[in-house]
């Protein structure tokens, strides 16, 4: 539908901006209060405005810092991971899922558990006395690894994530590889090319657009990790394994410090749509290659 | 078309109406009750009793709210600041009324009351000298032991010749096995080291106890009975805060030496409640220092077939200046917002008679009872007369430990202690930190 003038552009907005002045805009600015406000629970309706004590305070805090880094280290290495996996499967199972098409739903299945029953799941599977692995690790090699010291809850805590969200990167890698169309591949082949080389130089490229999107998907999500490292280590030993999102729920809940919590929110709020529009830059300019 | 449906709908708003005002008629007041486990089946068994008696009112009928366990606090926290009118009575602990006091109102429990749980029970829900609350149930630790392999160790002179050779390579002296009622911090520790497979390749258990290490509000809660008998506290009289303490600096360093020599599994960083009954009820490890609730577990023969029989239960192990059993109670109090505050002190007023705490009891709840009271139901709760024994021998509250802030200084405690035995920071570090932080909260 092409819209004629400024009025009907107005008019077909308006819902869109209203639903998004409602739900996004006001939470938005009841925080942005609250983040330079002096405020705890008694005062939540009758905060004291204290200006950037919050931020400043946040930012010259150790354990905030440590959280960040822990984010961005399980976001970017569990993005990774996932898309690697997620992409050889891909690639490689493509064949077979194309005549066996009910195979698809046992990969979907870690996808139907809740990320809090996930973190549960593997307390119990890696626990020593009750749990399967160390167990069969014990009776095979008569020791078994210690998942959760503090050199190993955080590799932990990565192939866990892994496990759970490989099946999704897998597929949109799936969509994508089998909207490849079948000529190019048979095109390819009569003129010689090895599998591999068909993956590296027309597949590959092809998904560029996917891979990225996915990429950034399960870094945000990564990111933002609250519930299943939360079941599964707590904060960690020492807080080794404190996320941003396990740091802000602590210091909103725990220690009450709703002001600093709310601020922490707003950095990790403004990150989220820096790398929102990172990915949007990079869309658009793989769009205006692909045009040129 | 229309004519048919009328009835229908005409029926469908009469069964509506009557639903609504069913419910009205019977639910005036609201208690917000702990989830799950033995509080649950107790608290329900006396709210049935409670609205089955005759002389309560309609409009005083008692029903039930629960909210899940996980985060109960903090969810509870959010509600009462809101001002929420939802619940009449809510759950209030002995380490958390400070924090929810502002929203809630003190309650007269009747003289009678104190006949029932005795003076220092009803302190455990009481802050700023008022009573908030009625307290149902008791908590405190138990040290777990396996008599079958102290009978063992007692009885053997050649395994009393290895204990005292470990114990004067980990503890610098020879020390003696001795009965677990008798039992030093540094026998236990002793014993835990004797019973360590990595130690002592005679060992039946692969290790000598079980130690709650998780970065964890609760796990500080058990461990404070070590230092405790050493001496330590929170706070002076002054105020100041006294965690820096040779006692602290004991409690701590003992745990890691165990941690480090393996005494207890590699895992136990990230132990709390449940990991230590699996643990110990796998026949793996010969000690456990764990809450009294656990003592249905470990002792039913259904729930821990490896070691029910030959579980033995102490209070925990003695200092230089006392043996202490830390002690909180969980409770129920009065919520400031109260939409039938009448209604609902009467019911906390009847939870303090001897009746309801003997039915509360009966139906699997822990009520820390006066020794006459108990004496009714010792047959049926043996439990219940060690619990009552021990708060009223061992029990203490550290100095603050009831503030407004007792909670966030245990989250304290929890990281940086935990930080400590992991290795990440330096005894001097985490009790530097701690005592900052504690400054700030208890200021």
């Amino acid at each position: 539908m092409q819209v004629a003038n400024r009025r009907e552009w107005r008019i077909l907005t308006t819902p869109l901006v209203g639903f998004l002045l409602l739900f996004l805009g006001f939470p938005i600015v009841v925080n942005l209060v609250y983040s330079v406000s002096d405020v705890t629970f008694e005062t939540l309706r009758s905060p004291t405005i204290t200006g950037f004590s919050n931020y400043i305070a946040l930012l010259g805090e150790g354990d905030f810092w440590r959280a960040s880094w822990f984010s961005l280290r399980f976001g970017i290495l569990t993005a990774l991971a996932e898309c690697i996996i997620g992409l050889a499967l891909a690639i490689f199972l493509a064949p077979l899922l194309a005549k066996r098409t009910f195979l698809m739903a046992p990969m979907m299945l870690p996808l139907m558990v809740a990320p809090a029953m996930v973190g549960l799941m593997y307390r119990l599977v890696l626990h020593e006395f009750v749990g399967p692995v160390p167990y069969y690790l014990y009776e095979w090699f008569g020791d078994s690894p210690t998942f959760f010291s503090v050199e190993a809850a955080f590799w932990t805590l990565i192939v866990v994530e892994t496990l759970q969200w490989t099946p999704f990167a897998f597929l949109l890698f799936y969509m994508a590889y089998r909207a490849v169309p079948d000529e190019v591949h048979e095109a390819a082949t009569i003129d010689g090319a090895t599998p591999m080389q068909i993956v590296r130089t027309i597949d590959l490229p092809l998904m560029v657009p996917t891979i990225i999107v996915a990429f950034f998907i399960r870094f945000i999500d990564g990111f933002r990790v609250f519930d299943n490292v939360y079941t599964l280590t707590g904060t960690g030993p020492g807080g080794s394994t404190t996320s941003l999102s396990i740091y802000i729920y602590e210091a909103f809940f725990k220690q009450g410090a709703i002001g600093k919590a709310v601020a922490a929110s707003m950095v990790l709020f403004i990150a989220s749509f820096a790398v929102l529009f990172g990915l949007n830059w990079l869309s658009s300019r793989k769009s205006k290659g692909a045009r040129a | 078309m229309l004519k048919s449906r009328t009835p229908i709908l005409t029926g469908l708003a009469l069964l509506t109406a009557a639903l609504l005002s069913a419910s009205a008629a019977q639910a005036e007041v609201t208690v917000l009750g702990w989830p799950g486990g033995s509080e649950e089946t107790a608290l329900r068994a006396a709210v049935e009793a409670y609205n089955a008696k005759g002389d309560v009112a309609e409009d005083d009928k008692v029903e039930l709210l629960f909210f899940n366990r996980d985060g109960f606090y903090d969810k509870l926290q959010a509600d009462m600041a809101a001002g929420s009118d939802a619940f009449d009575i809510n759950l209030i602990a002995t380490y958390s009324i400070g924090r929810y006091a502002p929203y809630m109102e003190p309650v007269d429990l009747g003289a009678g009351a104190a006949d029932v749980f005795g003076e220092a029970v009803l302190e455990t829900t009481q802050f700023e000298g008022k009573q908030y609350g009625v307290p149902t149930d008791l908590s405190l630790h138990f040290m777990y032991f396996r008599q079958d392999l102290m009978d063992e160790l007692m009885g053997d002179e050649a395994a009393k010749a290895k204990y005292a050779e470990i114990a004067e390579e980990y503890l610098g002296e020879a020390l003696t096995p001795k009965d677990p009622d008798e039992w030093t911090w540094d026998d236990w520790a002793a014993t835990a080291l004797y019973f360590t497979k990595s130690i002592n390749s005679d060992s039946p258990t692969r290790y000598g106890t079980v130690l709650q290490m998780k970065n964890l509000l609760f796990n500080m809660m058990v461990f404070q009975s070590l230092p405790r008998a050493y001496g330590a506290d929170w706070m002076d009289d002054e105020g100041n805060i006294t965690v820096d303490s040779e006692a602290y600096r004991k409690g701590l360093e003992l745990y890691k030496m165990l941690y480090d020599a393996g005494a207890t599994p590699k895992d136990s960083l990230s132990y709390e409640y449940a990991e230590t009954n699996a643990a110990f009820a796998a026949g793996q490890a010969a000690t456990a220092l764990q809450w009294n609730a656990a003592a249905g577990e470990l002792t039913n023969p259904e729930t821990a077939p490896a070691v029910a029989e030959s579980v033995g239960i102490v209070a925990p192990p003695s200092g230089p200046e006392a043996r202490a059993d830390h002690i909180h109670g969980l409770g129920l109090g009065l919520n400031a917002n109260a939409k039938n505050k009448e209604g609902a002190t009467r019911f906390l007023q009847w939870m303090a008679t001897e009746d309801a705490a003997l039915l509360y009891a009966g139906n699997g709840g822990s009520p820390a009872l006066t020794p006459e009271v108990v004496a009714k139901i010792a047959d049926e709760r043996p439990d219940l007369v060690k619990l009552g024994d021990f708060a009223g021998k061992y029990g203490y509250v550290m100095n603050g430990g009831t503030s407004a802030k007792a909670l966030s200084v245990y989250e304290l405690q929890a990281k940086e202690f935990t930080g400590y035995w992991s290795g990440q920071t330096t005894l001097d570090e985490a009790l530097a930190n701690t005592t900052a932080g504690m400054e700030e909260l208890l200021k």
